[in-house]
Protein backbone atom coordinates (compact mmCIF):
# COMPACT_ATOMS: atom_id res chain seq x y z
CA UNK A 1 0.00 0.00 0.00
CA UNK A 2 1.09 3.40 -0.66
CA UNK A 3 1.62 6.12 1.67
CA UNK A 4 -1.42 8.58 3.39
CA UNK A 5 0.60 11.24 2.11
CA UNK A 6 0.21 10.20 -1.34
CA UNK A 7 -3.13 10.91 -2.32
CA UNK A 8 -2.63 14.64 -1.89
CA UNK A 9 0.50 14.66 -4.64
CA UNK A 10 0.46 17.57 -7.44
CA UNK A 11 -1.27 16.13 -10.41
CA UNK A 12 2.13 16.28 -12.57
CA UNK A 13 3.52 13.37 -9.99
CA UNK A 14 0.29 11.37 -10.18
CA UNK A 15 2.43 8.60 -12.57
CA UNK A 16 3.23 5.52 -10.66
CA UNK A 17 2.99 7.06 -6.97
CA UNK A 18 -0.15 8.69 -7.26
CA UNK A 19 -3.67 7.45 -7.01
CA UNK A 20 -4.55 5.14 -9.77
CA UNK A 21 -8.17 6.82 -10.12
CA UNK A 22 -8.83 10.51 -9.72
CA UNK A 23 -12.20 11.93 -10.22
CA UNK A 24 -11.78 16.00 -9.79
CA UNK A 25 -15.15 17.76 -9.32
CA UNK A 26 -16.32 16.14 -12.44
CA UNK A 27 -20.03 17.31 -13.79
CA UNK A 28 -21.89 15.63 -16.34
CA UNK A 29 -25.82 16.64 -17.66
CA UNK A 30 -27.96 15.33 -20.11
CA UNK A 31 -30.31 17.37 -21.86
CA UNK A 32 -30.07 20.16 -19.05
CA UNK A 33 -30.12 17.46 -16.45
CA UNK A 34 -27.70 17.19 -13.90
CA UNK A 35 -26.56 13.70 -12.96
CA UNK A 36 -23.10 15.19 -11.50
CA UNK A 37 -22.39 17.78 -9.59
CA UNK A 38 -19.17 17.81 -8.43
CA UNK A 39 -17.45 13.99 -7.58
CA UNK A 40 -14.13 14.23 -6.69
CA UNK A 41 -12.49 11.18 -5.08
CA UNK A 42 -9.63 8.98 -5.66
CA UNK A 43 -8.65 5.01 -5.51
CA UNK A 44 -5.35 3.99 -4.74
CA UNK A 45 -3.21 1.20 -6.03
CA UNK A 46 -4.92 -2.39 -5.10
CA UNK A 47 -7.72 -0.52 -3.29
CA UNK A 48 -11.21 -1.98 -4.12
CA UNK A 49 -13.79 1.61 -4.17
CA UNK A 50 -17.42 0.20 -3.72
CA UNK A 51 -19.81 2.82 -5.49
CA UNK A 52 -23.49 2.94 -3.93
CA UNK A 53 -26.54 4.96 -4.83
CA UNK A 54 -29.48 5.13 -5.94
CA UNK A 55 -30.57 3.84 -8.85
CA UNK A 56 -29.95 6.09 -11.66
CA UNK A 57 -27.83 8.35 -9.48
CA UNK A 58 -24.67 8.07 -12.13
CA UNK A 59 -23.14 4.69 -10.60
CA UNK A 60 -22.26 3.55 -14.01
CA UNK A 61 -21.55 6.65 -15.67
CA UNK A 62 -18.48 7.23 -13.11
CA UNK A 63 -17.26 4.06 -14.68
CA UNK A 64 -17.63 5.27 -18.42
CA UNK A 65 -15.94 8.47 -17.32
CA UNK A 66 -13.09 6.45 -16.03
CA UNK A 67 -12.87 4.44 -19.38
CA UNK A 68 -13.11 7.42 -21.40
CA UNK A 69 -16.27 6.46 -22.75
CA UNK A 70 -17.89 9.26 -21.35
CA UNK A 71 -16.18 12.85 -21.19
CA UNK A 72 -17.42 15.00 -18.35
CA UNK A 73 -18.72 18.53 -19.00
CA UNK A 74 -16.03 19.85 -16.63
CA UNK A 75 -13.96 18.54 -14.33
CA UNK A 76 -11.36 16.31 -14.93
CA UNK A 77 -10.33 12.54 -14.20
CA UNK A 78 -7.38 10.83 -14.17
CA UNK A 79 -6.06 6.81 -14.61
CA UNK A 80 -3.42 5.77 -14.06
CA UNK A 81 -1.44 9.07 -14.00
CA UNK A 82 -3.38 9.91 -17.24
CA UNK A 83 -6.31 12.48 -18.24
CA UNK A 84 -8.78 10.17 -19.40
CA UNK A 85 -11.36 13.28 -20.16
CA UNK A 86 -8.97 15.47 -22.13
CA UNK A 87 -6.95 12.59 -24.10
CA UNK A 88 -8.37 12.11 -28.20
CA UNK A 89 -10.30 8.89 -28.83
CA UNK A 90 -6.72 7.65 -30.58
CA UNK A 91 -4.42 7.84 -27.45
CA UNK A 92 -7.27 6.60 -25.17
CA UNK A 93 -7.38 2.88 -26.82
CA UNK A 94 -3.92 2.41 -25.99
CA UNK A 95 -4.56 3.46 -22.27
CA UNK A 96 -8.08 1.25 -22.12
CA UNK A 97 -6.11 -2.06 -22.73
CA UNK A 98 -4.24 -1.01 -18.80
CA UNK A 99 -8.39 -0.84 -18.09
CA UNK A 100 -10.39 -3.98 -17.70
CA UNK A 101 -14.26 -3.05 -17.45
CA UNK A 102 -17.03 -5.83 -16.83
CA UNK A 103 -20.92 -4.54 -18.21
CA UNK A 104 -23.72 -4.57 -16.02
CA UNK A 105 -25.31 -7.64 -18.34
CA UNK A 106 -22.15 -8.97 -19.46
CA UNK A 107 -22.22 -7.25 -23.02
CA UNK A 108 -20.77 -10.19 -24.97
CA UNK A 109 -20.95 -10.44 -28.19
CA UNK A 110 -23.93 -12.48 -29.16
CA UNK A 111 -22.35 -13.65 -32.47
CA UNK A 112 -18.41 -14.57 -30.90
CA UNK A 113 -17.89 -17.71 -28.84
CA UNK A 114 -16.59 -17.71 -25.85
CA UNK A 115 -13.04 -17.99 -27.05
CA UNK A 116 -13.58 -15.34 -29.57
CA UNK A 117 -14.96 -13.02 -27.11
CA UNK A 118 -12.12 -13.11 -24.57
CA UNK A 119 -9.43 -13.03 -27.59
CA UNK A 120 -10.89 -10.05 -28.65
CA UNK A 121 -9.06 -7.70 -27.57
CA UNK A 122 -5.65 -9.51 -28.39
CA UNK A 123 -6.94 -9.98 -31.80
CA UNK A 124 -7.37 -6.54 -32.38
CA UNK A 125 -4.03 -6.16 -31.42
CA UNK A 126 -2.97 -7.82 -34.49
CA UNK A 127 0.62 -8.40 -32.48
CA UNK A 128 0.47 -11.92 -30.91
CA UNK A 129 0.49 -15.47 -32.61
CA UNK A 130 -2.43 -17.90 -32.34
CA UNK A 131 -0.69 -20.14 -30.06
CA UNK A 132 -0.39 -17.41 -27.38
CA UNK A 133 -3.88 -15.99 -27.93
CA UNK A 134 -5.22 -19.29 -27.52
CA UNK A 135 -2.90 -19.78 -24.36
CA UNK A 136 -4.30 -16.23 -22.87
CA UNK A 137 -7.53 -16.93 -23.75
CA UNK A 138 -7.48 -20.54 -21.30
CA UNK A 139 -5.45 -18.76 -18.68
CA UNK A 140 -7.91 -16.34 -18.56
CA UNK A 141 -10.91 -18.57 -18.91
CA UNK A 142 -8.97 -21.04 -16.17
CA UNK A 143 -8.55 -18.14 -13.78
CA UNK A 144 -12.83 -17.84 -13.89
CA UNK A 145 -12.81 -21.84 -14.00
CA UNK A 146 -15.17 -21.92 -17.06
CA UNK A 147 -12.63 -23.36 -19.84
CA UNK A 148 -15.00 -25.85 -20.65
CA UNK A 149 -17.28 -23.11 -22.07
CA UNK A 150 -14.61 -22.20 -24.60
CA UNK A 151 -16.26 -23.25 -27.57
CA UNK A 152 -20.07 -22.50 -26.41
CA UNK A 153 -21.72 -19.20 -27.58
CA UNK A 154 -23.49 -16.02 -25.00
CA UNK A 155 -26.76 -17.35 -25.92
CA UNK A 156 -25.78 -20.70 -24.24
CA UNK A 157 -25.03 -19.78 -20.72
CA UNK A 158 -26.37 -18.82 -17.45
CA UNK A 159 -26.06 -15.37 -16.22
CA UNK A 160 -23.28 -16.35 -13.60
CA UNK A 161 -21.19 -17.89 -16.87
CA UNK A 162 -21.80 -14.90 -18.50
CA UNK A 163 -20.10 -12.61 -15.93
CA UNK A 164 -17.61 -15.25 -15.43
CA UNK A 165 -16.89 -14.88 -19.31
CA UNK A 166 -16.62 -10.94 -19.16
CA UNK A 167 -14.67 -10.99 -16.60
CA UNK A 168 -12.27 -13.14 -18.39
CA UNK A 169 -12.82 -10.92 -21.54
CA UNK A 170 -11.86 -7.96 -19.48
CA UNK A 171 -8.81 -9.42 -17.68
CA UNK A 172 -7.45 -11.13 -21.37
CA UNK A 173 -4.89 -7.67 -21.53
CA UNK A 174 -4.16 -8.15 -17.70
CA UNK A 175 -5.03 -4.86 -16.67
CA UNK A 176 -4.10 -3.04 -13.88
CA UNK A 177 -7.61 -1.35 -13.22
CA UNK A 178 -10.69 -2.95 -13.41
CA UNK A 179 -14.04 -1.73 -12.86
CA UNK A 180 -17.45 -3.74 -12.49
CA UNK A 181 -20.88 -2.53 -12.72
CA UNK A 182 -23.49 -4.85 -10.96
CA UNK A 183 -21.64 -7.89 -11.60
CA UNK A 184 -24.10 -10.34 -8.85
CA UNK A 185 -27.12 -8.35 -10.31
CA UNK A 186 -29.68 -10.57 -11.57
CA UNK A 187 -27.93 -13.77 -9.38
CA UNK A 188 -28.45 -16.07 -7.20
CA UNK A 189 -26.14 -15.88 -3.80
CA UNK A 190 -24.10 -18.97 -4.06
CA UNK A 191 -23.36 -17.90 -7.50
CA UNK A 192 -23.18 -14.14 -6.72
CA UNK A 193 -20.31 -15.59 -4.17
CA UNK A 194 -18.45 -17.19 -6.82
CA UNK A 195 -17.82 -13.92 -8.68
CA UNK A 196 -17.19 -11.54 -5.50
CA UNK A 197 -14.25 -14.52 -4.85
CA UNK A 198 -12.93 -13.79 -8.20
CA UNK A 199 -12.86 -10.14 -7.76
CA UNK A 200 -11.38 -10.42 -3.74
CA UNK A 201 -8.83 -13.00 -5.54
CA UNK A 202 -8.00 -9.93 -8.17
CA UNK A 203 -8.09 -7.59 -5.38
CA UNK A 204 -5.31 -9.41 -3.03
CA UNK A 205 -3.24 -11.67 -5.30
CA UNK A 206 -3.21 -9.06 -8.53
CA UNK A 207 -3.42 -6.19 -6.44
CA UNK A 208 -5.60 -4.69 -9.12
CA UNK A 209 -7.06 -1.47 -8.54
CA UNK A 210 -11.27 -1.22 -8.94
CA UNK A 211 -14.14 0.68 -8.71
CA UNK A 212 -16.77 -1.58 -8.21
CA UNK A 213 -21.00 -0.96 -8.38
CA UNK A 214 -23.58 -2.84 -6.18
CA UNK A 215 -26.82 -3.08 -4.74
CA UNK A 216 -25.86 -5.89 -2.76
CA UNK A 217 -24.89 -5.14 0.72
CA UNK A 218 -23.77 -8.75 1.26
CA UNK A 219 -20.83 -7.71 -1.86
CA UNK A 220 -19.57 -4.88 0.11
CA UNK A 221 -19.83 -7.07 3.50
CA UNK A 222 -17.72 -9.45 1.71
CA UNK A 223 -15.69 -7.29 0.21
CA UNK A 224 -14.82 -5.38 3.20
CA UNK A 225 -14.51 -8.29 5.60
CA UNK A 226 -12.75 -11.14 3.44
CA UNK A 227 -9.45 -11.45 2.28
CA UNK A 228 -7.97 -14.12 -0.28
CA UNK A 229 -6.00 -16.98 1.36
CA UNK A 230 -3.51 -17.81 -1.59
CA UNK A 231 -2.06 -20.27 0.19
CA UNK A 232 -5.46 -22.47 0.80
CA UNK A 233 -6.94 -20.92 -1.99
CA UNK A 234 -10.19 -19.60 -0.69
CA UNK A 235 -11.52 -16.55 1.10
CA UNK A 236 -10.74 -15.72 4.74
CA UNK A 237 -11.75 -13.34 7.32
CA UNK A 238 -9.84 -10.63 8.01
CA UNK A 239 -10.20 -7.00 9.74
CA UNK A 240 -11.56 -4.49 7.19
CA UNK A 241 -8.20 -2.61 7.44
CA UNK A 242 -6.74 -5.19 5.42
CA UNK A 243 -8.89 -5.64 2.95
CA UNK A 244 -8.42 -2.48 0.94
CA UNK A 245 -11.98 -1.80 0.34
CA UNK A 246 -13.15 1.61 0.89
CA UNK A 247 -17.12 2.87 -0.25
CA UNK A 248 -18.36 5.69 -1.77
CA UNK A 249 -22.00 6.93 -1.51
CA UNK A 250 -23.25 8.91 -4.72
CA UNK A 251 -26.38 11.46 -3.77
CA UNK A 252 -27.86 14.19 -5.65
CA UNK A 253 -24.96 14.06 -8.12
CA UNK A 254 -22.53 14.43 -5.29
CA UNK A 255 -20.18 12.34 -2.86
CA UNK A 256 -22.21 12.27 -0.08
CA UNK A 257 -19.81 9.58 2.34
CA UNK A 258 -16.27 8.49 1.40
CA UNK A 259 -14.35 6.00 3.68
CA UNK A 260 -13.58 2.45 4.78
CA UNK A 261 -15.89 -0.04 6.17
CA UNK A 262 -15.59 1.02 9.78
CA UNK A 263 -16.46 4.66 9.09
CA UNK A 264 -19.61 3.54 6.43
CA UNK A 265 -20.93 0.85 9.34
CA UNK A 266 -20.49 3.44 12.41
CA UNK A 267 -21.92 6.75 10.31
CA UNK A 268 -24.51 8.45 11.88
CA UNK A 269 -25.55 10.17 9.16
CA UNK A 270 -29.41 9.31 8.78
CA UNK A 271 -28.88 8.82 4.50
CA UNK A 272 -26.38 6.52 4.87
CA UNK A 273 -28.24 4.63 7.86
CA UNK A 274 -31.27 4.92 5.76
CA UNK A 275 -28.92 3.15 2.92
CA UNK A 276 -26.96 0.30 4.86
CA UNK A 277 -30.79 -1.25 5.86
CA UNK B 1 -46.90 33.56 -31.98
CA UNK B 2 -45.93 33.65 -28.49
CA UNK B 3 -42.64 34.24 -26.96
CA UNK B 4 -42.92 30.33 -25.77
CA UNK B 5 -43.46 29.18 -29.25
CA UNK B 6 -40.79 30.72 -30.77
CA UNK B 7 -38.62 29.73 -28.87
CA UNK B 8 -39.56 26.01 -29.60
CA UNK B 9 -39.20 26.96 -33.23
CA UNK B 10 -36.22 27.63 -32.66
CA UNK B 11 -35.52 24.45 -30.59
CA UNK B 12 -36.50 22.15 -33.05
CA UNK B 13 -34.64 23.64 -36.01
CA UNK B 14 -31.46 23.27 -34.11
CA UNK B 15 -32.22 20.12 -32.88
CA UNK B 16 -33.03 19.41 -36.68
CA UNK B 17 -29.89 20.71 -37.88
CA UNK B 18 -27.50 18.92 -34.82
CA UNK B 19 -28.93 15.92 -36.34
CA UNK B 20 -27.92 16.49 -39.59
CA UNK B 21 -24.30 17.43 -38.21
CA UNK B 22 -24.47 14.15 -36.58
CA UNK B 23 -25.51 12.17 -39.89
CA UNK B 24 -22.93 13.75 -41.67
CA UNK B 25 -20.18 13.41 -39.31
CA UNK B 26 -21.25 9.55 -39.37
CA UNK B 27 -20.71 9.20 -42.72
CA UNK B 28 -17.65 11.22 -43.08
CA UNK B 29 -16.38 8.97 -40.41
CA UNK B 30 -17.16 6.06 -42.29
CA UNK B 31 -15.65 6.70 -45.49
CA UNK B 32 -12.58 8.44 -44.01
CA UNK B 33 -12.00 4.69 -41.94
CA UNK B 34 -12.03 3.42 -45.38
CA UNK B 35 -8.13 4.07 -46.27
CA UNK B 36 -7.13 3.33 -43.02
CA UNK B 37 -5.75 0.56 -40.74
CA UNK B 38 -6.99 -1.86 -39.51
CA UNK B 39 -9.21 -2.99 -42.21
CA UNK B 40 -12.17 -5.21 -41.64
CA UNK B 41 -12.50 -7.50 -44.94
CA UNK B 42 -14.21 -10.38 -43.12
CA UNK B 43 -16.58 -8.38 -41.80
CA UNK B 44 -17.22 -6.62 -45.27
CA UNK B 45 -17.01 -9.66 -46.92
CA UNK B 46 -20.37 -11.14 -44.29
CA UNK B 47 -22.42 -7.92 -44.96
CA UNK B 48 -22.15 -8.10 -48.49
CA UNK B 49 -23.08 -11.41 -48.52
CA UNK B 50 -26.28 -10.57 -45.68
CA UNK B 51 -27.06 -7.68 -48.19
CA UNK B 52 -26.38 -8.97 -51.55
CA UNK B 53 -27.25 -12.64 -51.55
CA UNK B 54 -29.89 -12.09 -49.06
CA UNK B 55 -31.83 -9.63 -51.17
CA UNK B 56 -31.16 -11.34 -54.41
CA UNK B 57 -34.95 -13.23 -54.22
CA UNK B 58 -37.07 -10.12 -53.44
CA UNK B 59 -34.90 -8.31 -55.83
CA UNK B 60 -35.22 -10.51 -58.84
CA UNK B 61 -39.03 -11.03 -57.72
CA UNK B 62 -39.48 -6.87 -57.52
CA UNK B 63 -38.04 -6.37 -60.73
CA UNK B 64 -39.73 -9.31 -62.39
CA UNK B 65 -43.47 -7.99 -61.82
CA UNK B 66 -42.50 -4.08 -62.26
CA UNK B 67 -41.40 -4.87 -66.11
CA UNK B 68 -44.42 -7.16 -66.63
CA UNK B 69 -46.75 -4.57 -65.16
CA UNK B 70 -44.87 -1.78 -67.19
CA UNK B 71 -45.14 -3.84 -70.35
CA UNK B 72 -49.09 -4.39 -69.43
CA UNK B 73 -49.53 -0.60 -68.60
CA UNK B 74 -47.77 0.59 -71.11
CA UNK B 75 -48.42 -1.25 -74.27
CA UNK B 76 -52.15 -0.30 -73.90
CA UNK B 77 -51.36 3.50 -73.63
CA UNK B 78 -48.99 2.73 -76.80
CA UNK B 79 -51.36 0.69 -78.48
CA UNK B 80 -53.78 3.76 -78.77
CA UNK B 81 -51.41 5.70 -80.41
CA UNK B 82 -50.40 2.21 -82.73
CA UNK B 83 -46.78 2.11 -81.41
CA UNK B 84 -47.26 -1.14 -79.76
CA UNK B 85 -43.89 -2.10 -80.84
CA UNK B 86 -42.54 0.56 -78.87
CA UNK B 87 -43.35 -1.10 -75.44
CA UNK B 88 -40.24 -2.76 -75.20
CA UNK B 89 -38.07 0.62 -75.80
CA UNK B 90 -40.30 2.18 -73.12
CA UNK B 91 -40.11 -0.49 -70.19
CA UNK B 92 -36.40 -0.69 -70.56
CA UNK B 93 -35.93 2.72 -70.37
CA UNK B 94 -38.33 3.37 -67.01
CA UNK B 95 -36.25 0.43 -65.57
CA UNK B 96 -32.71 1.49 -66.01
CA UNK B 97 -33.80 5.21 -65.36
CA UNK B 98 -35.74 5.04 -62.39
CA UNK B 99 -37.73 1.85 -61.31
CA UNK B 100 -34.78 -0.44 -61.19
CA UNK B 101 -32.54 1.18 -59.21
CA UNK B 102 -35.50 3.10 -56.91
CA UNK B 103 -37.26 -0.06 -56.07
CA UNK B 104 -34.42 -2.44 -55.40
CA UNK B 105 -33.21 0.13 -53.41
CA UNK B 106 -36.61 0.36 -51.41
CA UNK B 107 -36.35 -3.10 -50.95
CA UNK B 108 -32.68 -3.06 -49.71
CA UNK B 109 -34.07 -0.36 -46.99
CA UNK B 110 -36.96 -2.18 -46.10
CA UNK B 111 -34.62 -5.41 -45.50
CA UNK B 112 -31.02 -3.78 -44.31
CA UNK B 113 -31.98 -0.08 -43.23
CA UNK B 114 -33.88 -1.99 -40.59
CA UNK B 115 -32.01 -4.79 -39.70
CA UNK B 116 -29.12 -2.85 -39.11
CA UNK B 117 -30.69 -0.58 -37.18
CA UNK B 118 -32.07 -3.57 -34.96
CA UNK B 119 -28.76 -5.03 -35.15
CA UNK B 120 -26.46 -2.04 -34.26
CA UNK B 121 -29.44 -0.17 -31.45
CA UNK B 122 -29.53 -3.65 -29.75
CA UNK B 123 -25.88 -3.43 -29.81
CA UNK B 124 -26.33 -0.38 -28.15
CA UNK B 125 -28.76 -1.26 -25.30
CA UNK B 126 -26.66 -3.94 -24.03
CA UNK B 127 -23.33 -1.97 -24.00
CA UNK B 128 -21.88 -4.19 -26.58
CA UNK B 129 -20.89 -1.22 -28.69
CA UNK B 130 -19.41 0.73 -25.46
CA UNK B 131 -17.80 -2.86 -24.38
CA UNK B 132 -16.32 -2.61 -27.82
CA UNK B 133 -14.57 0.46 -27.63
CA UNK B 134 -13.53 -0.53 -23.99
CA UNK B 135 -11.76 -3.58 -25.95
CA UNK B 136 -9.72 -1.22 -27.98
CA UNK B 137 -12.05 -1.03 -31.26
CA UNK B 138 -13.92 1.40 -33.06
CA UNK B 139 -17.00 1.01 -33.77
CA UNK B 140 -17.33 3.27 -36.48
CA UNK B 141 -14.86 1.45 -38.23
CA UNK B 142 -15.74 -2.06 -37.20
CA UNK B 143 -19.42 -1.72 -37.66
CA UNK B 144 -20.55 1.62 -40.21
CA UNK B 145 -17.89 1.05 -42.70
CA UNK B 146 -18.28 -2.26 -43.60
CA UNK B 147 -21.88 -1.90 -44.08
CA UNK B 148 -21.52 1.51 -46.08
CA UNK B 149 -19.30 -0.14 -48.86
CA UNK B 150 -20.92 -3.52 -48.96
CA UNK B 151 -24.32 -1.83 -49.83
CA UNK B 152 -22.44 0.68 -51.71
CA UNK B 153 -21.54 -2.18 -54.14
CA UNK B 154 -24.43 -4.75 -53.28
CA UNK B 155 -26.76 -2.32 -54.16
CA UNK B 156 -24.83 -1.49 -57.76
CA UNK B 157 -25.59 -4.69 -58.75
CA UNK B 158 -28.81 -5.41 -57.30
CA UNK B 159 -30.10 -2.43 -59.22
CA UNK B 160 -28.53 -4.05 -62.04
CA UNK B 161 -30.22 -7.50 -61.58
CA UNK B 162 -33.55 -5.35 -60.92
CA UNK B 163 -33.62 -4.06 -64.48
CA UNK B 164 -32.03 -7.44 -65.94
CA UNK B 165 -35.46 -9.21 -64.53
CA UNK B 166 -37.51 -6.20 -64.86
CA UNK B 167 -37.13 -6.44 -68.97
CA UNK B 168 -37.05 -10.16 -68.90
CA UNK B 169 -40.69 -10.14 -67.12
CA UNK B 170 -41.66 -7.21 -69.79
CA UNK B 171 -40.89 -9.24 -72.46
CA UNK B 172 -42.73 -12.82 -71.13
CA UNK B 173 -45.68 -10.38 -70.84
CA UNK B 174 -45.42 -8.51 -74.21
CA UNK B 175 -44.72 -11.97 -75.84
CA UNK B 176 -47.45 -14.47 -73.83
CA UNK B 177 -50.12 -11.27 -72.86
CA UNK B 178 -50.00 -8.88 -76.14
CA UNK B 179 -48.90 -11.36 -78.87
CA UNK B 180 -45.79 -8.78 -79.65
CA UNK B 181 -42.52 -10.42 -81.97
CA UNK B 182 -39.68 -11.55 -79.18
CA UNK B 183 -36.98 -10.11 -81.29
CA UNK B 184 -38.07 -6.93 -82.33
CA UNK B 185 -39.12 -6.47 -78.29
CA UNK B 186 -34.94 -6.84 -77.84
CA UNK B 187 -33.92 -4.52 -80.56
CA UNK B 188 -36.29 -1.98 -79.41
CA UNK B 189 -35.39 -2.35 -75.75
CA UNK B 190 -31.46 -2.52 -76.78
CA UNK B 191 -31.43 0.53 -78.99
CA UNK B 192 -33.83 2.43 -76.96
CA UNK B 193 -30.75 2.47 -74.45
CA UNK B 194 -28.18 5.58 -74.33
CA UNK B 195 -25.28 5.53 -72.66
CA UNK B 196 -26.75 8.48 -70.72
CA UNK B 197 -29.13 5.96 -69.18
CA UNK B 198 -26.96 3.65 -68.03
CA UNK B 199 -24.83 7.00 -66.16
CA UNK B 200 -28.59 7.92 -64.49
CA UNK B 201 -29.12 3.63 -63.91
CA UNK B 202 -25.77 2.88 -62.30
CA UNK B 203 -25.12 6.38 -60.24
CA UNK B 204 -28.46 6.21 -58.58
CA UNK B 205 -28.15 2.92 -56.88
CA UNK B 206 -24.76 3.97 -55.46
CA UNK B 207 -25.92 6.68 -53.82
CA UNK B 208 -28.98 4.73 -52.53
CA UNK B 209 -26.62 1.98 -51.07
CA UNK B 210 -24.94 4.71 -49.54
CA UNK B 211 -28.11 6.03 -47.63
CA UNK B 212 -29.56 2.87 -46.79
CA UNK B 213 -26.46 2.03 -45.13
CA UNK B 214 -25.74 5.45 -43.18
CA UNK B 215 -29.51 5.83 -42.18
CA UNK B 216 -29.42 2.49 -40.65
CA UNK B 217 -26.14 2.49 -39.10
CA UNK B 218 -26.95 5.79 -37.71
CA UNK B 219 -30.77 5.31 -36.24
CA UNK B 220 -29.27 2.22 -34.76
CA UNK B 221 -26.28 3.72 -33.16
CA UNK B 222 -28.57 5.93 -31.54
CA UNK B 223 -31.04 4.03 -30.16
CA UNK B 224 -31.78 4.45 -26.26
CA UNK B 225 -34.22 2.69 -23.85
CA UNK B 226 -34.29 -1.11 -24.10
CA UNK B 227 -36.21 -3.24 -27.00
CA UNK B 228 -38.54 -0.35 -27.05
CA UNK B 229 -36.18 2.19 -27.82
CA UNK B 230 -34.77 -0.86 -30.64
CA UNK B 231 -37.88 -0.87 -32.27
CA UNK B 232 -38.48 2.59 -32.49
CA UNK B 233 -35.01 2.92 -34.30
CA UNK B 234 -35.98 0.23 -36.44
CA UNK B 235 -39.06 1.98 -38.18
CA UNK B 236 -37.45 5.24 -38.46
CA UNK B 237 -34.60 3.95 -40.40
CA UNK B 238 -37.11 2.40 -42.40
CA UNK B 239 -39.05 5.57 -43.39
CA UNK B 240 -35.60 7.42 -43.13
CA UNK B 241 -34.08 5.60 -45.37
CA UNK B 242 -37.35 5.33 -48.12
CA UNK B 243 -37.97 9.16 -47.77
CA UNK B 244 -34.40 10.20 -48.65
CA UNK B 245 -34.16 7.70 -51.25
CA UNK B 246 -37.39 9.12 -53.30
CA UNK B 247 -36.39 12.94 -52.33
CA UNK B 248 -32.82 11.97 -53.50
CA UNK B 249 -33.68 10.60 -57.07
CA UNK B 250 -35.44 13.38 -58.33
CA UNK B 251 -32.16 15.26 -56.88
CA UNK B 252 -29.81 13.19 -58.57
CA UNK B 253 -31.74 12.97 -61.99
CA UNK B 254 -32.21 16.48 -61.82
CA UNK B 255 -28.75 17.61 -61.82
CA UNK B 256 -27.92 14.30 -64.28
CA UNK B 257 -30.15 15.90 -66.81
CA UNK B 258 -28.68 19.37 -66.69
CA UNK B 259 -24.87 18.32 -66.78
CA UNK B 260 -25.15 15.34 -69.17
CA UNK B 261 -28.67 15.63 -70.82
CA UNK B 262 -31.09 12.85 -71.61
CA UNK B 263 -31.54 11.41 -74.76
CA UNK B 264 -35.40 11.08 -74.91
N1 LIG C 1 -25.81 8.44 -22.74
C1 LIG C 1 -26.77 8.97 -21.96
N2 LIG C 1 -27.68 9.83 -22.48
C2 LIG C 1 -28.64 10.38 -21.71
N3 LIG C 1 -28.78 10.14 -20.40
C3 LIG C 1 -27.92 9.30 -19.81
C4 LIG C 1 -26.87 8.66 -20.56
N4 LIG C 1 -26.16 7.89 -19.72
C5 LIG C 1 -26.74 8.03 -18.50
N5 LIG C 1 -27.80 8.86 -18.55
C6 LIG C 1 -28.64 9.24 -17.43
O1 LIG C 1 -27.83 9.51 -16.32
C7 LIG C 1 -28.42 9.00 -15.13
C8 LIG C 1 -27.46 8.11 -14.40
O2 LIG C 1 -27.24 6.96 -15.15
P1 LIG C 1 -26.41 5.72 -14.60
O3 LIG C 1 -25.01 6.11 -14.35
O4 LIG C 1 -26.60 4.64 -15.60
O5 LIG C 1 -27.15 5.37 -13.25
P2 LIG C 1 -26.89 4.16 -12.25
O6 LIG C 1 -26.45 4.80 -10.98
O7 LIG C 1 -28.21 3.49 -12.07
O8 LIG C 1 -25.87 3.27 -12.86
C9 LIG C 1 -29.70 8.30 -15.55
O9 LIG C 1 -30.79 9.15 -15.27
C10 LIG C 1 -29.54 8.09 -17.02
O10 LIG C 1 -30.78 8.17 -17.66
MG1 LIG D 1 -26.11 1.41 -13.68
Amino acid sequence: MLSSTSGHDSLESAGAAGPVLRFENVHLAFDGLAVLRGVSFIARRGETKVLLGEAASGKTLLLKLALGLQRPDSGAVWVLGQPVSDLPESRLFALRRHIGMVFQESALFDSLSVRENVAYRLREEHELTEDTIEQRVRRALSFVELEEAIDKMPGELSGGMKRRVAIARALSSEPEVMLYDSPTGGLDPITSTTIMELIIKLRDENNVTSLLVTHRLQDAYLLATHVWDTQNRRLRAAAPERSHTSFLLLREGKVWFDGDGHQLMNSGDDYVKTFME
Amino acid sequence: MTPEAEFNLGGVVKEQLLELQEFTLLLWRGFRNIFQRPFYFDDTLRQMDVIGVGSLPIVILTGFFTGAVMALQLSATLAAYGQVERTGELVAISLVRELGPVLASLMVAGRNASGMASELGSMVVTEQIDAMRALGTDPIKKLVTPRLVATLIMNFFLAIIADIFGVIGGWIYAVLGIGLDSRQFWSSAFYALDFRDLVQGLTKPVVFGIIVAAVGCYFGLRARGGTEGVGRATTQAVVAASLLIIMSDFVISRVLITFIGQLH
